[in-house]
This record gives structure tokens, C-alpha cells and sequence, in this order.
């Protein structure tokens, strides 16, 4: 058992005209998450304290917020790998919060649908399925491994400072469909990516690639979007 | 891989200006390099220190040349390194106001202010582009 004082971010805006910190002691297992901390707060210590989580094993993506100032998955981070005994838990930046660890996912999802994240295909339906080579797959292997938790996005100072940007995780899926074989929206997602709030605002800053907790290469995914809008190929 | 067509879309500022921005670095670099070259060889390694030699790197002006005790004046005042000047100046100015509109973008929404902005940084770029014009021709 290791002795932790967690500290949250507290927000509700029914009572609260403005966020503050509760802080609490707890006893905890170094193979616990942050997660399980939460829902120990919420269970014992008081009911009122709201965050999202389904899955609780890193997959369904609802649980990204800031752990000791960086973008994590709750349900994937885990004590033993935080240094300190001092954890502070927050909202992820850049979007409004709706209360406590809960922001306001709206307008990631709006720039999420704007790259047209669905498989385009116009030819006769085949007869069993659209057949694709084990290379062909790879090529956008590692995109189709998003979760959508927003943690790349909201890690990203050029979407803090404009949230009309579209963000990385709208151009990580973009990526998965513009280069998988089967697909023929390429053209038109690198058309709305070539624009002033899609690639462009992209510096190579890399926060997001540090944030993924899927590990996506996603610099280097945007690197590829902009390489095939600059010289027109998808090779 | 096919792909839907879509239609081509005009002029885009933000595609022109992205591959302008990587290509005015290097060609920067390159112009630069050429006149710190080119005063190394014609003379400035033992007539000059460290400022002159950068000034000759960004702004390879005859005047430079007057405070740097250079004897052969002639191997600097002609249209070749005139026209290494203006290309540096517009690479320059272009590059550095384009990086401020960039800025302007990133902070200010859809405003009046970004209209305003990107009316100043406009006017601002031919005016300063102009200016360094005739500095150049007239020196
Ligand atoms: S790319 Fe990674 S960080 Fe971004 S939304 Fe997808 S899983 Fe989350
Ligand atoms: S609860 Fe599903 S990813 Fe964390």
C-alpha cells in the first residue's frame, strides 16, 4: 500500500461560479489506476465528484484527462509509473468544461466529421468483401488504432490558440481512409485538409505524439497528409 | 487506388504560402551563403570581423563594403549582387510578414481584427518590399 494525496479538479456550474482543487488522502496499490482512485472518490468520499469511463481497460476512449499535467487515459495510467505521491487530475484543455473531469466534446467531434471519417467507395458492392494486400493494410495500420479520445487534440497548443483548426485526431482519421486501398474519399478529405484550418496549422510541435495513449506516429501521420497534398500523390 | 475526382480548386494562399515558407528558408540559406562566400573570397578574410561578414551574409550592400576596408570595390557593385539583395529582401520580408499573419490567424477568430490585421501586414509587405527596393538600387 503507498500513501497518495490526489488532487481534482473540482467544477459544477449549478453551485460554482468558478472551478476550485479538493484534495484527498488515500491508501492505494501501486498496480492501481488513476482511474480506480476516481472511483474510489466517488464511491466513498463523495458521490457528487463526475468523469466519463466505460470500458475501463483503454479502448472505448472516454477517460482522457490531465494527469499531473499530461494527457492521459485514466483507466490506463498507472500509479507505479507516477513519480510523484502528489497526483493532480484535471479536465483536458481547450474545450469547455461541463463539469469536473466532463468537457464539452461537441466541437472535436464537429471537426471530426468535417474529414468525412467514413469508407467511400461508389463501385458495384462485391460479392463477398473488398479484397486488400497485408501491405496495403499497413499502410494505414497504425491511424486505424485511434480511440478518439481527443488526447492528441487537446494537448495541442495550435488548437488551444484556435479551435477552428481541425485538430490532430481529425487528420489522424483522415489519414486512415485516405490511404487505405479501398477507399476513394481521397481526393476530396485532402481537398477539405488542404485549407487554412486543416493541415496548415499543424508546426510539427509533437505534443500529440507524445499524448496518444495508442501510440500513433501521428506527426508523422500529418507529415504524410501534407506530403500528399503537396506533390498530389498517395504513394 | 482510385479516387473520386473533385473539382481544382483556384488560388490557395494557405498551399502557396506553406510551400513558399519551406522554399524561401532554404533559398535564404543559400544566398546568404553565396555572399559570405563570395566576400571571403574577394578579400574580406583579412579586412574585415565578425559584423561585417554578417551583414554581407543577409544584405550584401556596397556600403557594407566601404567600413570593411575591402580594396577592390568594383567585384561588389554590380547587377549580380543587386539582384542577390532584392531576392534576399523579398524572401525575407515575405517569409517574416507571412509568419506574422500566421500568428495574427492563430489568435484572432473570425473578427474584424483579423481583416484589419491582414489589410495592415498586406500593405505592410509591399511598402517595406519597396522601400528596400530602391535602398538597394540607390546605394
Ligand atoms: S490519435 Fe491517439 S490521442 Fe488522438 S484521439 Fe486518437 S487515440 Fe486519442
Ligand atoms: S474508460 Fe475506456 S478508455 Fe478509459
Amino acid at each position: 500500500m503507498k500513501k497518495i494525496t490526489l488532487k481534482l479538479f473540482r467544477y459544477n456550474p449549478e453551485t460554482d461560479t468558478k472551478p476550485h482543487y479538493d484534495t484527498y488522502k488515500l491508501e492505494v496499490e501501486p498496480t492501481d489506476r488513476v482511474l480506480d482512485l476516481l472511483e474510489k472518490v466517488k464511491g466513498y468520499e463523495d458521490g457528487t465528484l463526475s468523469f466519463r469511463r466505460s470500458c475501463a481497460h483503454g479502448v472505448c476512449g472516454s477517460c482522457a484527462m490531465r494527469v499531473n499535467g499530461e494527457n492521459k487515459l485514466a483507466c490506463k495510467t498507472l500509479i507505479q509509473d507516477i513519480k510523484s505521491s502528489k497526483i493532480t487530475v484535471e479536465p483536458i484543455l481547450g474545450m469547455p468544461v461541463l463539469k469536473d473531469m466532463i468537457v464539452d466534446m461537441e466541437p472535436f467531434f464537429d471537426n471530426y466529421k468535417k474529414v468525412m471519417p467514413y469508407f467511400i467507395n461508389d463501385d458495384p458492392k462485391p460479392e463477398k468483401e473488398h479484397i486488400q494486400s497485408i501491405e496495403e493494410q499497413e499502410r494505414f495500420d497504425d491511424t486505424a488504432k485511434c480511440i478518439l479520445c481527443g488526447a492528441c487534440t487537446t494537448s495541442c497548443p495550435s488548437f488551444w490558440a484556435n479551435d477552428e483548426y481541425v485538430g490532430p485526431a481529425a487528420i489522424v482519421n483522415a489519414h486512415r481512409f485516405i490511404f487505405d486501398s479501398r477507399d476513394q474519399g481521397a481526393a476530396e478529405r485532402l481537398q477539405i485538409l488542404n485549407d487554412q484550418f486543416g493541415v496548415y496549422r499543424c508546426r510539427t510541435i509533437f505534443n500529440c505524439t507524445l499524448a496518444c495513449p495508442r501510440e500513433i506516429e501521428i506527426t508523422k501521420a500529418i507529415g504524410e497528409v501534407k506530403k500528399a497534398i503537396a506533390t498530389g500523390s498517395l504513394d | 487506388m482510385t479516387s473520386r475526382k473533385v473539382a481544382k480548386r483556384g488560388f490557395n494562399l494557405d498551399y502557396v504560402m506553406w510551400l513558399f515558407m519551406r522554399l524561401s528558408a532554404l533559398a535564404m540559406y543559400a544566398v546568404g551563403l553565396t555572399g559570405l562566400t563570395a566576400a571571403l573570397v574577394m578579400g574580406a578574410r583579412t579586412q574585415t570581423d565578425l559584423s561585417t561578414l554578417v551583414r554581407w551574409t543577409f544584405f550584401q550592400n556596397p556600403s557594407h563594403v566601404f567600413s570593411s576596408d575591402i580594396v577592390v570595390l568594383d567585384n561588389f557593385i554590380n547587377q549580380f549582387w543587386q539582384i542577390m539583395q532584392i531576392t534576399m529582401v523579398f524572401f525575407g520580408v515575405t517569409h517574416g510578414l507571412n509568419g506574422l499573419r500566421i500568428v495574427v490567424e492563430d489568435f484572432m477568430g473570425s473578427t474584424i481584427w483579423r481583416t484589419l490585421w491582414r489589410g495592415f501586414i498586406f500593405f505592410a509587405w509591399i511598402f517595406i518590399t519597396l522601400v528596400a527596393i530602391y535602398v538597394v538600387l540607390a546605394s
